[in-house]
């Protein structure tokens, strides 16, 4: 699903240039679950955002499902991105002024689906990650573990092939985060390809390989068995 | 999609309420002003064009060249139409022979009212093709008819059908009602005329007009055309050009009078000439407050575009957001522009009701009577017009800027609105206090302008004078009534006149002196008066006497003013013959030179002589001012109705009606200073918002330098200082604009004042000051708060 061979990313500044990633290789296969390890700063992160169509690489090659991306320009990134992409933040980036329903309804606004088929998909994905109690609710009447869990249900609310999660449990508690890493398996069991952020080795333990990187380079991989 | 755009404006204006407090209310009172001033250049665009044929519509004008300069009037001779008729009748389709508007008793029974009108040939109702409400327009054929208004027919006779009713008319003639015509809408030229009689009745009341010697030397009357359906103004005009001259004497011929057309289309806008050429007129004050009415409108506008930007940074995590889930930059382009319509929209009911609510003042000050036509398909297709454009003015920076996002920085938590970024606004706050500085100093200048004009010496003191007609029975018993007034001691003295004091109504040409430049074109206004005449008005006697009784002679006597003497070039004026018409004319006195006409123009050299009762108009009474005014007025009316009981007692006070010589100016002095108000209200509330977003941006700075020493006056300083030197340098802009056109502004006028650096200096401390007080209230509120509570927000 995922190739990507030789990608360079480095940030500059007026007086100091930081390599990100170093001439990186990795493959994903569809159906994996994988998890991104490594100190801070080790470049995880960049290879996420270019991962998800979020930044483009200075060079190298980057395949996605085939076609190669790397050159794409940002409406053509958005639209792959919309179709074929979900993203699990961290701080769960979840819109404040529209409702849980809102929030997790607005990227298929985006893909163009019809009002009514809207609504059934996303009371069906609410149901599913059991809160559809609180669909009229605001983010900020939510607790975290329920924030978490709008965000994985729009990201996944649009059947993305690719789901990418940027330490979906760091602002959970381990309760919480446990039944995040659950909902990610599930998706992953039922076809959908995870890639994942984590600072966690527990977490890591749910992904079928682990990437450690270090300096914008991989420096070993874990096949979990 | 869009129901979600909506929903999302919705939510963010209600949870910003001050935010959009301000923005919907800057933008409504700048849409108010924009609309306000849009009914009024659509009212002045549309003059005239009540009238079907308005296009193809004229007065007949004249240009003489006396001395080199070239005067323009719009007198004529009562030839000037039968001429126009014989000579180049296929050019027109009407040809219309005026008299001057004026006001005129009509009588039934008991009942007198007084109302305006003019006396017109028969096509004058088809060339203005008047909306008949009763009998046609063929109702001026017989010498001893009248058309009247509907609202002149409804106070004379009420409910009941006035058509075949007789009227007196001035006392003297009984004419029938032959037509009731729909009341003339406020923006035509004749809208004042409410009452419409037959030319043929004037000459009939005014004998004189057919027995002049020299017919074409004198000019009393007007004339209207409609020229023909196959031909153009300019042509017609080209050909009637020597219709004068082919016909006065070889002396009237050095004035080389030139007949030309002057359009209706161009009464109202293009009316002044200067030297002969059209130098436009209100079509300035159309430019004018239309330029004003568009920079109101965008002050408001960027208000907007400044607002939303500034808080681009609360903004930027939902672009991020957005963007990340599949969002493309055309559809939060979208998203934007639906918010600012939101506003828009909301500020455009909002001011609607403002100018519903300001509509009466609007038409007080501008002297209007504008509606807003709430009916009018083409008001609502200019409204719809008017708010998409707003819309695209204040949301198009906006949503270019804020859906220019990077997701990437701005989820990382990375995203910093950019050094430059705050330039746009910077600019932006610029213009406003640049436009705002402008529209203050011409407030000023139009000001002092009037008041120069007004502070003017005028020769006379015009404190208690009343002016009033004189009926024929006073001109009759002129020295009884004068005994009689003076003994109840109502007035102190008073006087007869040809003309009133504030107009000229009488010009002289055919006079003659030792050494005159026989080339040389003369012609004065000529005023008869009576003897008291100076003693009424005050005037000041610069050398030899004033008019006396106790000399037979001063009946062939000039008292001349400062500027004729100057103009005649005699070192000792007094005692100097003048022959006028061959009649020889002593020169007994010299006075101060009495402003009758425009105060903005230079006093013309003007002569005074005594005149006979029965040929002076005018009786200007000085009032007594020992005495209660409104008491001697009541004798006044009382001893006057003894001799005509029937004439309404319609006096006008001489200060009232010298003020309504700076009725124009003093519109445009209104109007601007208004707008330059609200201009300075729009900008300062986009200041004191731009102010908060400051203060809320550099929260934690304000902490750290507040827990580090620094005082309140420190930080006051540190928040105000941008703001102070964006509005320095909008002075410096806006000073050289401003000279540059309210120089232009000032040549209207031969009598004006010099612009000074005070105004300047002026303007620019009240912006200045106005700024300071603005952006205080948010930089002292930030300086005074506890700094562990801004620090804690990191």
């Amino acid at each position: 699903m995922i190739k990507i061979t030789d990608l360079e990313k480095v940030y500059r500044t007026d007086e100091v240039e930081t390599v990100a990633l170093n001439k990186l290789s990795i493959e994903v296969k569809e159906g994996e679950f994988v998890a991104v390890m490594g100190p801070s700063g080790c470049g995880k992160s960049t290879l996420l955002n270019i991962l998800g169509l979020l930044d483009d690489p200075d060079s190298g090659s980057f395949i996605f499902n085939g076609i190669e991306v790397a050159k794409f320009n940002e409406r053509k990134r958005a639209d792959l991105r919309k179709r074929n992409i979900g993203f699990v933040f961290q701080s769960f980036n979840l819109i404040d002024e529209l409702t849980v329903f809102e929030n997790v309804e607005l990227p298929l606004i985006y893909t163009g689906v019809k009002s009514g088929d809207r609504k059934k998909r996303v009371e069906a994905v609410l149901d599913k990650m059991q809160i559809m109690h609180r669909r009229n609710h605001y983010p900020q009447q939510l607790s975290g573990g329920q924030q978490q869990r709008v965000a994985v249900a729009r990201a996944v609310v649009n059947k993305p092939k690719l789901i990418l999660a940027d330490e979906p449990t760091g602002n959970l508690d381990s309760s919480n985060g446990n039944e995040v890493m659950q909902m990610l398996t599930d998706l992953n069991e039922q076809g959908t390809t995870i890639v994942m952020v984590t600072h966690s080795e527990h977490d890591a333990r749910y992904s079928h390989r682990i990437i450690r990187m270090l300096d914008g380079q991989t420096v070993m991989e874990n096949i979990m068995v | 999609m869009i129901k979600n755009y909506f929903k999302i404006a919705w939510r963010n204006m209600v949870k910003n309420k001050g935010y959009s407090a301000i923005n919907i209310g800057g933008l409504a009172v700048g849409m108010a002003v924009a609309m306000l001033i849009g009914l009024w250049v659509h009212d002045e665009l549309t003059y005239d064009r009540y009238h079907q044929n308005y296009d193809r519509i004229a007065q007949v004008m004249q240009h003489a060249n006396f001395n080199g300069k070239v005067e323009t009037q719009v007198s004529n001779p009562a030839l000037m139409g039968p001429e126009l008729r014989d000579k180049y009748g296929s050019n027109f389709k009407y040809v219309i022979q005026s008299s001057w508007t004026g006001g005129h008793l009509l009588s039934i029974g008991d009942k007198h009212i007084s109302k305006v009108g003019n006396f017109f040939e028969p096509d004058a109702p088809d060339m203005l093709t008047l909306k008949m409400l009763k009998g046609t327009r063929a109702g001026l054929k017989d010498p001893y008819s009248i058309m009247m208004s509907a609202s002149a027919a409804e106070s004379l006779f009420g409910k009941e059908d006035p058509i075949n009713k007789t009227i007196k008319l001035d006392r003297s003639f009984d004419v029938k009602v032959t037509g009731v015509y729909e009341d003339l809408p406020d923006n035509t030229s004749f809208r004042e005329i409410k009452i419409m009689m037959p030319w043929e009745l004037w000459l009939i009341q005014n004998p004189w007009a057919k027995q002049m010697n020299e017919p074409w030397g004198s000019n009393f009357s007007q004339t209207f055309v409609q020229i023909a359906d196959n031909t153009d103004m300019a042509s017609v005009s080209a050909k009637i050009k020597n219709t004068k001259l082919n016909n006065v004497s070889k002396e009237e011929a050095k004035y080389q009078w030139a007949v030309f057309l002057h359009p209706m289309g161009k009464w109202n806008l293009y009316n002044e000439f200067r030297n002969g050429v059209n130098t436009g007129g209100n079509i300035r004050y159309v430019w004018l407050f239309g330029i004003i009415g568009i920079f109101v409108l965008l002050l408001a506008c960027i208000n907007f575009m400044n607002l939303a930007t500034a808080r681009s940074e609360k903004r930027a995590r939902e672009v991020g957001i957005r963007k990340a889930i599949g969002s493309m930059r055309w559809q939060l382009i979208r998203q934007f522009f639906a918010e600012s319509y939101l506003v828009v929209i909301l500020a455009f009911v909002l001011s609607l009701i403002l100018v519903v609510l300001l509509l009466p003042l609007f038409n007080e000050v501008a002297g209007k009577k504008i509606a807003i036509p709430w009916q009018n398909p083409i008001f609502w297709t200019f409204s719809l017009v008017f708010i998409l454009i707003t819309g695209l003015l204040s949301g198009s920076y906006p949503a270019l800027y804020l859906s220019s996002f990077q997701p990437l920085k701005v989820l990382k938590g990375t995203f910093r609105v950019g050094r430059f970024a705050s330039v746009p606004r910077k600019v932006l706050v610029v213009l406003q206090f640049t436009v705002s500085v402008m529209l203050i100093i011409g407030t000023i200048i139009v000001y002092q302008q009037i008041q120069y004009a007004k502070d003017r010496p005028i020769g006379y003191t015009r404190n208690g004078l009343i002016n009033l007609g004189m009926e024929k029975e006073i001109r009759e018993h002129y020295e009884t009534v004068r005994t009689e007034l003076k003994n109840s001691g109502a007035i102190e003295e008073m006087a007869a006149s040809n003309s009133p004091l504030t107009q000229v109504w009488n010009t002289n040409g055919g006079f003659e002196w030792e050494g005159k430049d026989p080339n040389l074109a003369v012609d004065f206004p000529n005023n008869r008066v009576s003897y008291e005449f100076g003693k009424t008005v005050n005037w000041k006697i610069k050398e030899g006497r004033d008019f006396s009784r106790d000399y037979a002679t001063d009946s062939a006597a000039f008292i001349i003013n400062e500027s004729a003497a100057k103009f005649l070039g005699f070192k000792n004026p007094v005692g100097t013959v003048l022959k006028w018409n061959n009649q020889p004319f002593t020169i007994i006195g010299v006075v101060n030179d009495i402003m009758q006409e425009s105060p903005f123009y230079p006093v013309r050299p003007t002569l005074y002589h005594i005149g006979e009762y029965e040929n002076m108009y005018n009786l200007i009474l000085r009032l007594n001012p020992q005495k209660n005014a409104k008491q001697s007025l009541t004798s006044i009316e009382q001893l006057l109705k003894k001799y005509t009981p029937s004439v309404p007692f319609d006096y006008k006070f001489v200060d009232e009606e010298f003020g309504g010589k700076f009725r124009a100016e003093e519109r445009i002095g209104k109007l601007s200073s208004y707008f330059a108000i609200l201009a300075v209200l729009i900008s300062c509330l986009g200041l004191f918002g731009m102010a908060s977003f400051v203060a809320e941006q550099r929260t934690k700075e304000i902490g750290i330098r507040k827990v580090l020493g620094a005082s309140v006056i420190n930080l006051w300083q540190l928040l105000s200082k941008e703001f102070v030197l964006l509005v320095v340098f909008s002075c410096i802009i806006a000073v050289p604009i401003a000279w540059y056109y309210l120089s232009n502004w000032l040549t209207n006028y031969d009598y004006r004042i010099t612009i000074s650096w005070q105004v300047f200096a002026l303007a620019a401390a009240a912006a200045l000051i106005i700024t300071i007080v603005t952006v205080s209230f948010q930089a002292i509120k930030a300086a005074i708060a506890n700094p562990v509570k801004s620090l804690r927000t990191e």
